[in-house]
């Protein structure tokens, strides 16, 4: 029953979601008894904190959060309570068990009341110490957050306010109003860059986006306490919402383009390389700035893919030859450059690049295209575009939907890595058996266990690795730590090397060290490295460490998913017995050390420490 | 029904969780529980913003009835 009056509340606001249709709906599923999923990675445990009335964005952010499929809990903290919370360990905001805490302090509800009206004679000492003091006060309340609880901490920067008393020679006085705030700004950003777990949320970047002579409704404000109005809430929750995206591993990977009339002016087949429209001036110029605005996204990690209706020799022509054509054929990690219909492309993509569709988003100009992919893949996020191109680049760079929790060097290199794969598919072409393949491949594995240095990416994948991943358990930051500071946990970490380059850490593997036992309670892999056999030399290696250690026995489980059957006949296939079948499909496999071990392929450099 | 109406019954239904055509003049803000202080807060704040009006302090908490708020809006458009 509750699950139908969700659906309807939620379909009620996901066309427009203004603020007063976000609080409705917010208000009227707290009314229902909603039962969270018992996948407890579809969970959202979240809490709102600071200094005044929170509820309004709080329930702007839980609906937006609901509307990604997610189930929220929110908890909101009271008007300006937020010390007590945070540095009390059994606070009610710690019962709460949050998985993400957002902390939205008001920089004037830490400084004097007449700090203000002071300012323009306060000498440049006093304000040096006042900014130690507003930046501290926050710091202490983000740190205590990330020690007291295993949540991400989003902390928001400070406004830089518009009106100083100061007027236009604001700048010529050290540390004048502006510079106050954006010298406390950059002080969070440098004491916080390291930790994994508190981000600073540039709420000053938003407001400015949106406009800071918008952001107040004075009325709310003094009468209630509100720190935004009524159409600044839902903007800004847009903003927390990528963090939530990124925690829950929802991010999208893949961009999928079209190529005439979306990468360059005109059709190709009909203009010719010099007819169409690319190049330094307008028109032309809109699309070469939104191909580099792709590139910029390729460089950091995003995979791109072509999907266009072509003759392919005219098509790979401009990709091959056309002087301004800044994305290139090896930008690309795959290409359907066909007449087939584009759905089916998508699918043959996904496929290829050995991604979820629901990883992929897609760009067209035509709207009949867009509609059939949408129509027969719901699950890629289709972009609506705008009929004028001038406007492509905007529409991708307010997209926000491709972010990650931590850059790692892995991402930085990912483009390079698809280049090296397309190549190792032609050697497998060309290779006489799948053996014959790997031989020739020079692989190198190399496993260790978890680094601080590795830390990032490991977390990183436990995260978000859906398909070779046995048990899909998601662990934080914290959690893993905890794991790697217990004597009865040890986590591994491999990375695999081959003539073709280095695919960094591509493997993880969680195992409880019992004496007579180990089991492996999380064991997964990059689907880049899918088909190399690297498995079976990571696996060997944990039999090893298992048996040197004095186990009888390795126990291994597979929980089933939508997404991992590439993973279902692992430990059968590595001599492994089924051991345990519960009734959701859930298996258990266990492994007799007197009996049988796991060898290292012999194509494979196994490398250790 | 005219159209301020219209507009106030359509904020009313969606602050005050209440079906458009269950909304009365008589409804008591004492007698009516989603209708607590925040409800309040932004039903005054979502009228203000739609009409373009400000309504005073007194006024925000003199107003105890939907026929109260809707007398003391025409009063203002």
């Amino acid at each position: 029953m509750s699950d139908d009056a969700l659906k309807k509340i939620l379909d009620s606001v996901r066309e427009t979601q203004t603020y007063l249709n976000l609080w409705s709906a917010y208000k009227k599923i707290e009314r229902l008894e909603v039962t969270p999923p018992e996948d407890s990675s579809r969970i959202v445990r979240l809490a709102v904190i600071g200094s005044s009335t929170l509820e309004p964005l709080a329930a702007c952010i839980d609906i937006k959060v609901r509307l990604l499929g997610l189930h929220v809990d929110t908890f909101v903290g009271g008007f300006n309570t937020y010390r007590q919370e945070a540095l009390n360990p059994s606070s009610s905001l710690y019962s709460h068990n949050p998985d993400v805490v957002i902390l939205a302090i008001d920089a004037w509800s830490l400084l004097d009341q007449d700090f203000l009206s002071s300012f323009p004679r306060m000498n440049t000492e006093d304000r040096e110490t006042l900014v130690d003091n507003i930046t501290n006060e926050v710091l202490n309340v983000a740190q205590a957050l990330e020690q007291n609880s295993s949540a991400l901490v989003l902390v928001n920067n400070f406004l830089i306010p518009v009106f100083t008393p100061l007027g236009i020679v604001d700048s010529k006085q050290v540390l004048g109003l502006r510079e106050f705030f954006q010298q406390a700004n950059a002080r969070l950003i440098d004491a916080l860059r390291t930790t994994d777990r508190i981000h600073v949320v540039d709420l000053d970047a938003i407001a400015s986006d949106f406009g800071k002579s918008r952001l107040v409704d004075w009325n709310t404000f003094y009468r209630g306490s509100v720190s935004f109005s009524a159409d600044f809430m839902p903007f800004l929750a847009d903003e927390y919402v990528r963090y939530v995206r990124a925690l829950k591993g929802l991010s999208k990977k893949c961009i999928v383009l079209d190529l005439d009339n979306t990468l360059w002016g005109g059709i190709i087949g009909e203009d010719g390389l010099e007819g169409i429209k690319l190049g330094t001036t307008s028109p032309g110029i809109e699309y070469l700035e939104f191909q580099r605005t792709l590139l910029s996204l390729y460089n950091r990690g995003i995979i791109l893919a072509v999907n266009s209706k072509n003759n392919f020799d005219d098509a790979i022509k401009v990709l091959r030859e056309h002087p301004y054509q800044v994305l290139r054929e090896e930008h690309f990690a795959a290409l359907r450059i066909n007449w087939q219909n584009k759905a089916q492309n998508m699918i043959e993509l996904a496929q290829e690049i050995n991604i979820g569709l629901d990883s992929m988003v897609f760009i067209d100009d035509n709207p009949v295209e867009r509609a059939q992919v949408r129509q027969a893949l719901p699950e890629v996020l289709v972009v609506e575009m705008p009929e004028n191109p001038r406007l492509y680049r905007a529409t991708i760079e307010r997209l926000n939907v491709f972010d990650v929790l931590t850059l790692t060097k892995e991402d930085l290199a990912r483009g390079e890595m698809y280049v090296g794969r397309r190549k190792r598919a032609e050697l497998e072409r060309k290779a006489a058996s799948l053996e014959d393949f790997l031989r020739t491949l020079e692989l190198k594995v190399h496993v260790q266990e978890v680094s601080d240095f590795n830390m990032p990416r490991v977390v990183q994948m436990i995260g978000k690795t859906n398909q070779f991943n046995l048990t899909t358990k998601r662990y934080t930051h914290a959690e893993v730590q905890g794991f790697r500071d217990s004597e009865d946990w040890v986590v591994y970490s491999m990375s695999v090397t081959d003539r073709f380059g280095d695919e960094g850490i591509v493997g993880v593997a969680i195992i409880k060290r019992d004496a007579d036992t180990w089991r492996i309670d999380s064991f997964l892999m990059s689907c880049r490295v899918i088909g190399r056999s690297v498995e079976t030399a990571f696996l060997a290696k944990i039999i090893n460490d298992a048996r040197s250690a004095g186990a009888k026995r390795v126990i291994g489980e597979y929980i089933p998913t939508k997404k991992n059957p590439p993973a279902s006949d692992f430990y059968e296939r590595h001599g492994f017995v089924k051991s345990k079948e519960t009734s959701d499909g859930a298996t258990e496999w266990t492994l007799d050390l007197e009996e049988k071990m796991v060898d290292v392929p012999e194509w494979i450099e196994l490398t250790e420490g | 029904m005219n159209d301020i109406d219209e507009r106030v019954n359509e904020i009313i239904s969606l602050v005050l969780l209440i079906d458009k055509d269950e909304i009365s003049d008589e409804l008591r803000r004492k007698d009516y529980e989603p209708w607590d202080s925040m409800a309040h807060l932004i039903l005054i704040s979502e009228i203000e913003n739609a009409f373009g009006v400000t309504f005073d302090d007194e006024e925000v908490v003199d107003i105890w009835t939907v026929g109260d708020l809707k007398r003391v809006l025409a009063s203002k458009v």
